[in-house]
């Protein structure tokens, strides 16, 4: 019971501490809190989509599908025997021209039978083939073998893309971890100014404190605390802020890169990975906030 | 009014003054070795063992190579009261620093209240760290001559600022705070702040603020020396007054009129060394 009351009190001294010294910092507080913000929003940001790529990568890998176009007068049934029996393949689907362009004409929205017959006549498509290898790995050989082929015109399969998306993978590995380091760097120092402008403020009733036998813990911790509040501040801010731009995210994306199918992952709320991020960018800015706050005192710990 | 809380009564002699000086030095070394000493074992600091403050061979030496105490040996029994005379800056105010922990000596051994501030004895010079001595200045007192009031706070909350410092609860800040400004004669100025008292009134606030966690020892640096001599009586009344409690109190001055009046023990500080006087 005892020990309890004791307890109370040291978390109640804490806090009307803590209060006292966010009261003294006044628009500095929003100089810290801010500046941890952009930087744990960025982060954020940039994780979910290197999140993104990676999702599309692996989905694209999975996909051993080959597209085959032919030249415009060649029949896809003629050539599917000899594609059946290369090695690596192990599905060989004929797409006719007729049904490539009854599928698109029905994607533009022109159900109209009549119509489509009509239009039937002067179909610009050509024939094409579906190969689906038996790995990944043999994708590239019967690419190749399929090129060969007489009257194969031209063969597309996910390799161009999934190079693409493998740089841009990097591109922003690198970009996130620049701006991070520097944004990091800017937030330590903010912060670390905040708390010894503070300190400064107070040093007379340090200075008191000290003299009548304050432990430098019971001194200084609630300033170690302001700066873990920052951290905590910046960090559910931030996640607010990714949250919010996720759809914007998205159709920013699709305009700039050409990458329809590239995804910012929305995790569902169920799912542990939901949490991740949130708790990565908690992580974050309470460490950055109180490693800054313990920098800002440790050097006026003297006697 | 001041003077329905103190009852003044000159005290010429008192018993533990007239025992104790000239200062005789415990000789029997204390086996169980019960000082607070924090890993080291120097055995001439166990003499101090009966003493309230022991300096034993103590130099201060500042980085700026000036000499400021020479050798000096200095015992205080618990309940004296002594006074420490000089001119300024022979040395008065780093002496009582070297007893709180904010002055480190250069040579000799520190010891108060039983616990070892500072030793060269051993291989290497031991320090106090930092939370024993934080432990120490709770059962200390200290005043100064220029108070070191909080101005933003009121006379209440600077008393009770002490006590959150050392982590007490608010009902048993509360519980003290009243006594505390009672004994100093500012019960009724608890709300105000420190800038609206006279000069007197905040050296008796100061004088409060040191005394609220019930120190064994109280450090006076020269608190009646921004004072009239009004009002230097009643802070030295309020001292002896302590004294009277049982409190030890080692209080500087150069006012050789005040000194001469209240009659306790008296050392004082000349080129370095420390003299006897009373």
């Amino acid at each position: 019971m005892w020990a309890l009351s004791r307890f109370f009190n040291k978390i109640l001294y804490l806090l009307q501490e803590t209060g006292l010294g966010l009261r003294r910092g006044g628009w500095l507080n929003w100089a810290a809190v801010s500046t941890l913000l952009v930087l744990l929003f960025l982060v954020g940001i940039s994780i979910q989509l290197s999140w993104g790529v990676d999702a599309t990568v692996q989905s694209l890998g999975g996909q051993l599908e080959i597209s085959v176009y032919l030249e415009p007068e060649r029949q896809a049934v003629d050539l599917q025997p000899q594609v059946t029996q290369l090695p690596h393949v192990a599905e060989v689907k004929v797409i006719t021209k007729d049904q490539a362009w009854r599928t698109l004409l029905l994607e533009m929205g022109i159900e109209d039978e009549e119509a489509i017959q009509t239009q039937l006549g002067d179909n610009p498509l050509v024939d094409a083939m579906r190969v689906k290898a038996d790995s990944t790995e043999a994708l590239g050989e019967v690419a190749a073998h399929l090129r060969q082929l007489e009257g194969v015109d031209q063969v597309y399969y996910g390799d161009q893309v999934v190079q693409q998306l493998a740089q841009i993978q990097e591109m922003l590995r690198l970009g996130s971890l620049g701006i991070t380091g520097v944004l990091a760097l800017t937030a330590v120092a903010v912060i670390t100014t905040t708390i010894r402008l503070i300190v400064m403020a107070r040093r007379r009733e340090i200075e008191v404190m000290q003299l009548v036998g304050a432990t430098a813990a019971w001194i200084y911790l609630p300033f170690i605390l302001q700066g873990c509040l920052f951290g905590v501040i910046s960090a559910l801010g931030a996640w607010g802020l990714v949250l919010g731009s996720q759809q914007l995210l998205q159709e920013l994306l699709e305009k700039l890169i050409a990458f329809p199918f590239l995804k910012v992952i929305q995790a569902d709320s169920n799912q542990l990975e939901f949490w991740f991020l949130p708790l990565m960018l908690l992580g974050m800015g309470v460490f950055l906030g109180t490693s800054s706050s313990l920098i800002a005192v440790r050097k006026s710990t003297s006697r | 009014m001041i003077s329905q809380h103190l009852s003044y009564k000159p005290r010429f002699h008192s018993s533990w003054t007239a025992i104790a000086s000239p200062p005789t030095l415990p000789t029997q070394p204390d086996p169980g070795g019960s000082l607070g000493f924090y890993g080291s074992s120097q055995t001439r600091a166990t003499q101090a063992v009966n003493s309230m403050v022991s300096l034993r061979g103590v130099s201060k030496v500042f980085p700026n190579g000036s000499l400021v105490l020479r050798d000096v040996d200095l015992e205080v029994r618990p309940g004296e009261f002594v006074f420490v005379t000089g001119v300024s800056g022979a040395g008065k105010s780093t002496l009582l620093r070297l007893l709180y922990g904010a002055e480190q000596a250069t040579r000799g051994t520190v010891v108060v209240d039983q616990v070892c501030l500072f030793s060269s004895e051993g291989r290497r010079p031991y320090r106090i760290p930092p939370r024993p001595l934080a432990m120490l200045r709770r059962r200390l007192g200290v005043v100064f001559q220029d108070y070191r009031l909080l101005a933003n706070r009121t006379l209440g909350e600077n008393v009770a600022f002490v006590l959150r410092a050392q982590g007490l609860s608010p009902a048993e800040i509360r519980r003290r705070i009243g006594p505390t400004l009672k004994m100093v004669g500012l019960t009724e100025k608890r709300d105000r702040f420190p800038h609206e008292l006279s000069g007197g009134e905040q050296q008796r606030l100061s004088l409060a603020r040191a005394i609220v966690n019930m120190p064994v020892l109280l450090l006076a640096d020269e608190p009646t020396g921004n004072l009239d001599p009004e009002n230097s009586l009643l802070v030295l009344q309020i001292l002896e007054r302590l004294n009277s409690f049982g409190v030890t109190i080692i209080m500087t001055s150069h006012d050789p009129y005040l000194v001469e009046r209240a009659g306790h023990r008296v050392v004082r500080i000349e080129g370095g060394h420390l003299y006897d006087m009373r």
